[in-house]
């Protein structure tokens, strides 16, 4: 299995401020990871230097074996759904927003069809009656999984997860596992669930901006 | 026809008026009195400075100094919408000066050599106020597009870093608020345009009347400002939003706040 995430010795930095000291680990196409900690250890912080969102103070960062740069940061959002703890949807109704990406033009040619559309909120355990609901009452936890089915339909193979299954039932956390039991997939996510740190390997913990492989 | 002058006794009757308003507002409590005094102080002062150089400048009519005042109303300008947009000067100062200039520039000269042809086309009769009033216009509308657009930006971070992560150049993900901010620049001139007339007769052609001159030929001069403002104005906010954005955004599309004017650091 060939590495698709790899930190070096990445440290960041944000107005003074120590975000992340010298975090290195490792993540191969198709494991499932889990970042678990205390709120500002650090673990989201991880999330958005891998997209760009943080300038690195030291240490590299590589994405399928390619550095991280101003040019390959493109490349990295194109391959990697990340899905946030309020996601937005950026649309009226939910078709619009599950057809927000494919408005861009590095998506324009992946259109998906209706059928496609319903099929993926089958999926993740949504009724297809959804589709033309209105976002504004959307919950929290239908929000999470639309976002979700945006990273399915891109046909993503990395997904950087900030307490994605935090707001869902237990059946609607069940689709979602089902989903990531794709070989195909790689994970890294936020979470404190029990569920997700058992079916989760490696198990990274942050303490204080630092982190450790605890499993 | 000449335009009747008024005198300094008359002058002194005007300032009379404003007891009137003076009284009212100090009577409610309003506590506006000193305000009101250094506004009038100030208005005096600047007009009556005004009144100096623009003499001189009809006087000796010289190409080079009727282009250094513009030059000069330029800088003022870019100062000005930059400190009233929120945004740090020194950052952003090359940006907004090339894109008020060029399209200032552009509609004076279109407007003072293709349609009024005046004998010389640098006369400071015509270049030195129609400059002014299109500059003042177009600074408005940039003060409202940078605010706006920057703003927007700040306060959807989330919505934006969506965009991005949803595969958006950083173009696309920025249109949205760079459409509404252009759109709140330009709407006052176009709602403008469409009231010209009946709410109130406007301040170019109600100068010129008073000037002596033909309504007829005031309408066409009023008429080819505002459509001068428009351009100016349309141009400038689209290129000083278009240059800003190098500026205010790192190489992985995500904004510097150090550029703003309430950020500490």
């Amino acid at each position: 299995m060939s590495d698709i995430i790899r930190f070096d010795e990445v440290s960041v930095t944000v107005q003074d401020k120590t975000l992340l000291t010298q975090v290195s680990f490792t993540l191969r196409a198709g494991e499932k990871a889990v970042l678990c900690g205390k709120s500002g250890s650090g673990k989201s912080t991880i999330l958005k230097t891998l997209l760009g969102m943080y300038s690195l103070a030291a240490g590299k960062i590589y994405f399928d074996s390619q550095p991280l740069t101003s040019k390959s940061v493109q490349s990295v959002r194109r391959c990697t759904a990340y899905i946030g703890q309020e996601p937005i949807l950026g649309a009226d109704t939910v078709r619009n927003a599950l057809l927000l990406p494919f408005q861009f033009k590095s998506h324009r040619h992946l259109q998906p069809s209706d059928h496609q559309l319903k099929q993926v909120l089958q999926r993740l355990q949504l009724p297809t009656e959804l589709l033309s609901r209105d976002c504004a009452g959307i919950s929290g936890g239908e929000k999470q999984r639309l976002t979700l089915a945006r990273g399915l339909l891109l046909d993503k193979t990395v997904y950087l997860l900030d307490e994605v299954t935090s707001a869902l039932d237990q059946e609607s956390k069940q689709a979602v596992f089902e989903v990531f039991a794709d070989p195909q997939l790689t994970v890294l996510a936020v979470a404190h669930d029990t569920e997700w740190l058992e079916r989760s390997q490696p198990v990274f913990e942050m303490h204080a901006g630092r982190l450790t492989q605890t499993r | 026809m000449e335009t009747l002058d008024i005198s300094l006794a008359r002058m002194a009757l005007l300032y009379g008026l404003c007891l009137l308003p003076w009284s009212l507002l100090w009577l409610i409590g309003a506590q506006l009195s000193r305000d009101i005094g250094l506004s009038i102080l100030r208005m005096t002062l600047q007009l009556g400075l005004v009144g100096i150089y623009i003499k001189t400048l009809f006087t000796l009519n010289h190409p080079w100094l009727n282009a250094a005042w513009i030059l000069i109303m330029l800088i003022v300008a870019d100062f000005s919408i930059l400190r009233r947009a929120g945004l740090r000067v020194r950052y952003f100062l090359l940006s907004c000066f090339t894109a008020v200039a060029v399209s200032i520039l552009l509609s004076t000269a279109y407007l003072v050599v293709l349609i009024i042809q005046p004998a010389h086309f640098y006369d400071a009769r015509y270049i030195v106020p129609l400059a002014g009033m299109i500059l003042g216009n177009c600074m408005q509308g940039n003060v409202i597009a940078l605010e706006r657009f920057f703003s927007a930006v700040r306060k959807n971070q989330n919505e934006y870093t969506t965009y991005l992560m949803l595969g958006a150049s950083r173009w696309e993900a920025l249109l949205p608020y760079f459409r509404q901010a252009v759109k709140a620049a330009i709407n006052p001139s176009i709602a403008n345009m469409a009231t010209m007339g009946l709410v109130s007769l406007p301040g170019m052609m109600t100068g010129q009347i008073l000037g002596g001159s033909d309504p007829w030929i005031a309408v066409k001069y009023q008429i080819a400002i505002m459509i001068c403002i428009f351009t100016s104005t349309t141009l400038a906010t689209i290129i000083n939003l278009k240059l800003s954005l190098p500026i205010a955004f790192n190489d992985f599309d995500m904004l510097n706040e150090q550029l703003f004017a309430d950020c500490n650091r």
